[in-house]
């Protein structure tokens, strides 16, 4: 068997953490960093980049590049219009079926685009545990994370991705409960618990009560379409009216190609983030062909507190729904904690506060705290450990389809998962043999207001005179929050065979022929990984060979340190591997690296030596 | 009796693993969620104990638990969850308690034929014990609709509609410790003659109908309150 890990698959970044002995903990890259960009990239060479790599594209490639595909999961192309508006990318689809996000001159569906981000964190785990010396360094399972208020089919489209990533999906578990286990570790206390988890596209808030360590949520509401890209969109949005002068914004976006899009989102971010931590600052972009004029504005947080509380108002109802539904008071909850990169925003602290009249909890890094939760539930899943347990519920109410298109509900929202429900059906004409149902997800009464699951057929009913047969339909929600049906005729006691057509994912048939597809690509995408990890290679003898360089100039010491022709020789290694780093061939980039590493090897040792000698002599490392 | 699929010894039908070789035993056709805890079927049941039973019991279920076991242990443990989840919930709340009660002492659903019709006024069989005031609330609600689509003033008709609603608010009081009286009653009558506790269920049964039917109305009052605020958009679902 191999390994098994916990994912938090977020809009814009990614983490993977996996349990170390008895602490969670999230693996990192070199340069310490544990957030893998939730971007994918297709090169022209049909390579697929994906993170900070696919991130650096969406500047140069835009068109090529997709971020933010979780708000396209399991959502049909009549939900996204309004965002693919701003997006660089193509969205099509049929009403009612699944979307396709056009990239180049290939398309894919949302699911297999987050595939490409887990198999990246697959990878990163993989490499972590071949250092750490692991013989069976195979990560071959997961538990992933979503948030709470993700339907049926965006869950199925979220365990669709894993499967095409080549990874066994244990168990999906939701966000904010997530992060409660990861909480929980330090503080084996009891109480009632706030989750407010705002992250890059959505929005949850979970009340849970803890005791004897089972972690049962009392109720969970949110909004799956709102979170820091919708703040990072109204600074766009101004920064465009801006630019655009009094023809307006809509022109200006037409006016904009996707790189000057890009450029904009890159500098209001950079805002958002200073103004976290500072009063006043500037959105700067800098002249370029995109942006020929370029843009400097002042902004304080005043200004940017008042463009987006709006939108940090619109996490209130939610939370008061969830504390309605719970039967609770604001004052009864004994702690209110944060989740999610956009709860560092000082408005929505402080809105959190005032709504549940105590200082939340943020000693956690909001970013990395969920991933941190999931590695532990994978752990209670694997490894028989039974001190903690994970209660969760189903969002929204489950039912289906009745005369004159009014919703029964057979599941209500906020039940304990797993949970069931069964209906009886019966045939309208003699001798009768299918019966169509129609399941959806949604509080509203009528069915066209709520979310469409799947048409069910039933099939095999013994003929009888309509109205005698006597079909049980069982629906049974499992741990994950999936939807699963099974059907039976009382009268003889024959299992109906159902036919799912889900509404907005994909059919089992669908899965299998991508993954089969994905195993002719593996090739591929296996040579692709080759050449990105001769790159990272490359760019860390690069920086360390100038790291040095730079050190030696500044000493003044350069000049007695090398040999004869031996700082030109290092110079044209230097130029060369840089030039060949950002091509495709693997070859090339490895004889390079190899070449550098060669005429620096001296240098090296010396230096090498000089740090020790003066460790020695009781002078401090750094100041070498 | 429940039959082991492990290791074929049988079980009795409120066991949760088989006496034998303990591995966790499938649901079958069980009925009562009273037994399913392992409580007496009484109506008095102190929350603080019946979370308890539930948290022990979903640590006993849980599919956490049973990832490495076989597909029929793992089958086990997801109708056993689920069905100690639908149970606790029924349980949880008096009213759904007393329902759940009734039903497995045979008695039919305390629920009329759509109570309430879709054009405002309170429809259904009306409880005798109800005739008068719900006579009296139609009439009002009529009144109150007439004003407000002739543009009176809403906050008038807002104090009209909370003066309607208080006659209300004191039956479901008054039936509210009716519904624990009997609650009593029956939890003491447990070696009673059959047909003193048929009198007690019947008693019970008549109330819940009545209490649905309050409930209602009250709800009815909700939605014409909703549409003075909200120009238009009635409140949907959600009572109780």
């Amino acid at each position: 068997m191999g390994k098994v890990v916990g994912i938090d698959l977020g809009t814009t970044n990614s983490l993977v953490a996996y349990v170390d002995g008895d602490r969670p903990v999230v693996i990192r890259d070199e340069g310490g960093d544990a957030l893998v960009p939730s971007v994918v990239s297709l090169g022209e060479d049909a390579t697929i980049f994906v993170g900070r790599e696919a991130q650096r594209r969406l500047l140069t490639a835009p068109s090529r590049s997709v971020y933010s595909v979780k708000r396209f999961m399991g959502r049909g192309i009549d939900d996204v219009r309004g965002d693919a508006a701003l997006l660089p990318f193509r969205v099509s689809g049929e009403p009612g079926g699944v979307l396709r996000i056009g990239v180049a001159d290939r398309e894919f569906t949302p699911p297999e685009i987050s595939a490409f981000v887990l198999r990246e964190l697959k990878h990163r785990a993989e490499e972590h545990f071949r250092e750490q010396g692991e013989f069976d360094f195979e990560v071959d399972r997961a538990v992933v994370t979503v948030p709470a208020y993700f339907n049926d089919a965006q869950r199925t489209a979220t365990r669709d991705a894993g499967r095409l990533a080549g990874l066994e999906v244990l168990r999906i578990i939701n966000e904010p409960t997530a992060a409660s286990l990861a909480y929980g570790l330090d503080k084996r206390n009891r109480g009632t618990i706030a989750v407010y988890d705002l992250g890059g596209g959505t929005f949850d808030i979970s009340i849970l009560k803890v005791e004897d360590g089972v972690f049962q949520v009392l109720s969970t509401n949110g909004d799956t379409h709102l979170g820091g890209d919708d703040i990072d969109r109204l600074l766009v949005e101004m920064v465009l009216a801006d630019l655009a002068g009094p023809r307006g914004a809509g022109a200006a976006a037409a006016g904009f190609g996707a790189p000057a899009i890009e450029a904009i989102r890159r500098a209001v971010i950079q805002a958002k983030w200073d103004l976290s931590d500072i009063e006043e600052t500037e959105i700067r972009i800098e002249p370029s062909p995109a942006v020929p004029a370029g843009y400097l504005r002042r902004i304080t947080r005043a200004d940017f507190e008042r463009i987006i509380h709006p939108l940090v108002d619109r996490t209130l109802d939610p939370c008061r729904q969830a504390l309605a539904d719970a039967g609770l008071q604001p004052k009864d909850i004994d702690e209110a904690v944060l989740v999610g990169g956009s709860t560092r925003i000082p408005l929505v602290r402080r809105m959190v506060e005032e709504l549940f009249g105590r200082t939340p909890h943020s000693e956690l890094n909001p970013d990395e705290v969920v991933a941190l939760g999931a590695a532990v539930q994978a752990d209670i899943l694997v490894s028989g450990r039974r001190e903690m347990l994970l209660l969760d519920v189903t969002p929204l109410s489950l039912g289906i389809e009745t005369m004159g298109g009014v919703v029964s509900k057979i599941i209500l929202r906020n039940s304990t998962i797993p949970a069931s429900g069964r209906e009886m059906f019966t045939t309208g004409v003699d001798n009768q043999t299918g019966v169509d149902i129609h399941v959806l997800q949604g509080e509203r009464e009528l069915a066209a207001d709520c979310r469409s699951l799947a048409h069910l057929h039933l099939r095999g009913i013994p003929p009888m005179v309509a109205g005698l047969p006597r079909i049980e339909v069982r629906f049974q929600i499992d741990a994950n929050g999936i939807l699963s049906v099974a059907a039976r005729e009382l009268r003889t006691g024959i299992e109906q065979t159902i036919e799912v057509k889900p509404s907005y994912g994909l059919t089992d048939q669908e899965v299998e022929r991508m993954l089969i597809e994905s195993f002719e690509h593996a090739e591929a995408d296996f040579e692709a990984r080759l050449v990105i990890d001769a790159r990272n290679e490359a760019e860390s003898v690069v920086h360390a060979t100038e790291k040095v360089l730079r050190r030696l100039d500044l000493d003044g010491a350069g000049s007695g340190v090398f040999e004869p022709g031996e700082r030109e020789r290092i110079n044209s290694a230097l130029i060369g591997l840089k030039a060949v780093m950002a091509g495709t061939s693997r070859e090339t980039i490895h004889d390079w690296t190899h070449a550098l590493n060669h005429v620096t090897q001296r240098l090296a040792e010396v230096t090498m030596n000089r740090t020790v000698r003066e460790a020695l002599a009781g002078r401090n490392v750094k100041d070498v | 009796m429940l039959e082991c699929r492990n290791c074929g010894a049988g079980a009795p039908v409120d066991e949760h693993f088989c006496p034998q070789c303990s591995r966790i035993l499938a649901l079958g056709r069980h009925g009562d969620y009273f037994s399913f805890f392992g409580l007496p079927r009484k109506l008095v049941i102190d929350p603080a104990d019946l979370e308890r039973r539930f948290r022990d019991l979903s640590r006993k279920f849980h599919p956490d638990y049973f990832y490495n076991a076989s597909p029929t242990e793992r089958l086990a443990s997801l109708e056993r969850s689920s069905y100690l989840n639908d149970a606790y919930r029924a349980l949880k709340n008096s009213v759904s308690r007393v329902e759940h009660l009734l039903a497995i002492e045979g008695l039919p659903p305390a629920k009329y034929e759509d109570p309430s019709t879709g054009s405002g006024q309170v429809g259904g069989k009306v409880p005798p014990s109800l005739l008068e005031e719900v006579f009296a609330l139609n009439e009002e609600l009529d009144e109150i609709r007439e004003r407000r689509e002739s543009g009176a003033d809403p906050e008038t008709l807002r104090a009209r509609l909370e003066k309607a609603r208080a006659p209300i608010d004191v039956k479901r009081d008054e039936h509210e410790q009716q519904l624990q009286a009997l609650s009593a009653r029956w939890d003491s009558q447990q070696s009673a003659p059959p047909a003193e506790k048929r009198a007690t269920l019947d008693a019970l049964r008549e109330r819940l109908l009545e209490r649905n039917y309050i409930n209602n109305l009250l709800a009815t009052i909700e939605r014409e309150v909703a549409s003075l605020a909200g120009g238009g958009q009635p409140a949907t679902g959600g009572h109780g």
